[in-house]
């Protein structure tokens, strides 16, 4: 291997290092502090290095992995939120009664799969960053296991997962029992060139089977039931870190294997992730009518926001790829504000997840009620913030693309949303005192913790109100994307 | 000739389908393992004689072991003994045998013949496989790596009851 590719691959290797080195610290002495410490380094330095792998763009280090400017932008982005939930992470794992150190060789790992998936130019790395990530959520989603929640939540992840992963290698053997490569670009020059593949009945097996495996760890419907489980039960920090960094690695790896290989110009993958699209609006935005626990109203939101950003996803050409990048910035910052809340308020007996721990949040802890109020807003797509510029983009690119259908139901679903992000704004700034207990138990605010959020708040306004900034860093790491 | 990954493949098959529908965990485990032998077959005809190999010593060797791990973790006494002698009745043991016999046949085929491959396989050896997994696919072996790293680390904290007097 030539030592060029190993330094396009230096974010790569500082993770999985990093990962290592915290490993033996917690060896040699078990310490908290120092090893939220290392990790926290470890991280900066892998999102230094990008600018050193900026540097040799774009490069194919080695057959799997291909290194470019619209990778790099997504690493730096997953590590980034890697970074915020480690911060989170602290005082919560402070107030639990487990070992907290191995917590974070589990992230670093977790993060490293998210890495190889932004990275994977062929089936197999994408293979490998699936399991990596999904080895490390299984045992990280039941990580306090004196709680019963956290081990229903690992063991569903874990078979479901399991189960999906399947499904993906599957897709992945017929593509590859079919035209003989399991390279992206291999596969993309096959496809492109005859109108008889596109329709030979094992890639269409194959690519149905791959959309499964994605659309499971995307929550997307049909594939969603474990998501509200698995939030609700997971640690909040763990949580929130499913929510953005899983997701936004996969999507990021769906469109360019979609893209590149041309799979969403096939007629009915096209139309299967149309209907994908349309169900996970629907269902998420109603199911969420329904939900009185805050984890499990931010899950079936979150399913409807893949859903939002499926509709730039089959726009396609290179305004949809910004579009979608766009979201899924202001997607992570918004997610990571809200269950950052969650978990500052979170105990150590239980997270606080009833819609009853907010009530009249705003008499006693103003600050975070606010910056709560802010990210719901974000959510729902309220002007001056940066889901609704996020949202504006994807609207734009539907509309230019005249997916018409898609468009309307994006519109009429966002307005059903609007109505339970409310109803949570409502109960923060309800006047009734809340229960006894509940008053009694709220924990005291953390500088790091408060700061985290902080920054969070002040991005999202910034985002949502000069926008160009952003936009002109995502204009430049989308060109390297190849088949818009 | 193209008949053995036909019939091994139809073994496998068959096998799975049987362990599936098993009530008893020793009846789906010996299905299981005929299953895996049969798929090294079809791997050994697709002119993979390596990962025919590695399939024998991983999956019907590691899960035989550990099989007999938690067998003698159980610590059985009599009782075992008389269930022994329940699942010693040959409707139990007849399904496995016979599809473990043409198994068999086909490795003494296999042995005794020259054409053994799928037409139009070519074998690959150990040294092309070594070859192309440290070559250009070192950075999938790496990342394996780390995934069992991640797996150790995720069992050990959950496989651990007390939280250590710091």
């Amino acid at each position: 291997m030539p030592s060029s590719d190993l330094i396009a691959l230096l974010p790569l290797l500082v993770v999985a290092g990093t990962s290592v080195v915290v490993m033996l610290a917690i060896a040699i002495h078990r310490s908290h502090r120092l090893t939220s410490l290392l990790t926290l380094i470890g991280l900066a330095c892998a999102f230094a290095s990008l600018w050193v792998a900026r540097t040799l763009t774009p490069t194919e280090a080695s057959p799997l992995l291909e290194v470019d400017s619209y990778a790099l932008f997504f690493l730096g982005l997953i590590l980034a939120a890697t970074f915020v939930v480690v911060i989170l992470s602290y005082d919560y794992l402070e107030k639990q009664d487990v070992n907290r150190e191995e917590f974070y060789v589990l992230l670093l790992v977790a993060s490293l799969g998210s890495s190889v998936l932004i990275l994977s130019a062929h089936f197999v790395s994408f293979f490998l960053g699936l399991e990596l990530l999904s080895v490390a959520l299984y045992a990280l989603s039941a990580y306090v296991f004196t709680r019963e929640r956290p081990l229903e939540a690992g063991i569903k992840y874990l078979v479901l997962a399991a189960g999906s992963a399947a499904f993906l290698l599957f897709g992945m053997a017929l593509v590859y029992a079919r035209l003989g490569t399991m390279g992206f670009p291999q596969i993309g020059a096959l496809l492109s060139g005859g109108d008889q593949l596109l329709k030979d009945p094992l890639i269409l097996a194959g690519m149905a089977l791959i959309v499964t495996g994605v659309g499971f760890k995307l929550a997307l419907v049909p594939f969603h039931m474990w998501t509200p489980d698995v939030y609700e039960g997971a640690p909040a920090p763990v949580t929130a870190y499913v929510a953005t960094v899983s997701k936004g690695a996969m999507f990021a790896l769906l469109v360019r294997f979609f893209y590149q290989t041309r799979g969403v110009t096939l007629g009915p993958v096209f139309l299967v992730f149309s209907l994908i699209a349309i169900a996970s609006m629907l269902v998420g935005n109603l199911l969420a009518l329904l939900q009185s626990n805050v984890k499990r109203i931010l899950a079936y939101s979150s399913i409807a926001h893949l859903g939002y950003l499926l509709v730039a996803f089959l726009a396609g050409g290179r305004w949809a790829a910004q579009a979608v990048a766009f979201y899924l910035v202001a997607y992570f910052i918004t997610t990571l504000g809200a269950f950052g809340v969650v978990t500052v308020l979170s105990s150590g007996e239980r997270d606080a997840d009833a819609l009853e721990d907010y009530r009249g949040l705003f008499w006693r802890r103003p600050w975070l009620a606010g910056v709560f109020a802010l990210m719901l807003f974000s959510l729902a797509g309220i002007p001056l913030t940066a889901g609704f510029v996020g949202k504006f983009f994807l609207l734009t690119a539907g509309v230019s693309a005249s997916l018409w259908n898609l468009v309307i139901i994006l519109v009429v679903t966002s307005v059903i949303g609007l109505f339970y992000y409310l109803r949570v704004i409502v109960v923060l700034f309800a006047t009734e005192e809340p229960a006894a207990e509940v008053a009694a138990a709220l924990p005291p605010l953390s500088a790091s913790g408060g700061s985290a959020l902080l920054a969070l708040t002040a991005l999202l306004v910034w985002l949502g109100v000069d926008p160009a900034f952003m936009l002109s860093v995502i204009q430049r790491a989308v060109l390297s994307l190849k088949g818009l | 000739m193209d008949a053995l990954f036909y019939i091994a493949s139809a073994v496998a098959i068959i096998a799975t389908f049987l362990m599936l529908t098993r009530m008893n965990v020793v009846h789906a485990l010996l299905f299981l393992i005929v299953s895996l032998l049969a798929v090294a077959v079809v791997f050994y005809t697709l002119g993979a004689p390596f990962v025919a190999a590695l399939e024998i010593i991983i999956y019907a060797g590691a899960i035989m072991v550990l099989f007999i791990f938690v067998v003698m973790m159980l610590n059985l006494g009599k009782r075992a003994a008389a269930q022994e002698r329940e699942w010693q009745r040959p409707s139990l043991w007849v399904g496995p045998s016979a599809l473990a016999a043409v198994l068999v046949a086909e490795v003494v085929y296999l042995l005794t013949h020259a054409d053994t491959r799928m037409s139009g396989a070519v074998a690959l050896g150990p040294r092309q496989v070594s070859q192309s997994l440290f070559g250009p696919y070192l950075i999938g072996a790496e990342l394996a790596s780390m995934l069992l790293l991640g797996g150790l680390v995720g069992a050990f904290h959950l496989g651990r009851r007390i939280r250590e007097k710091r």
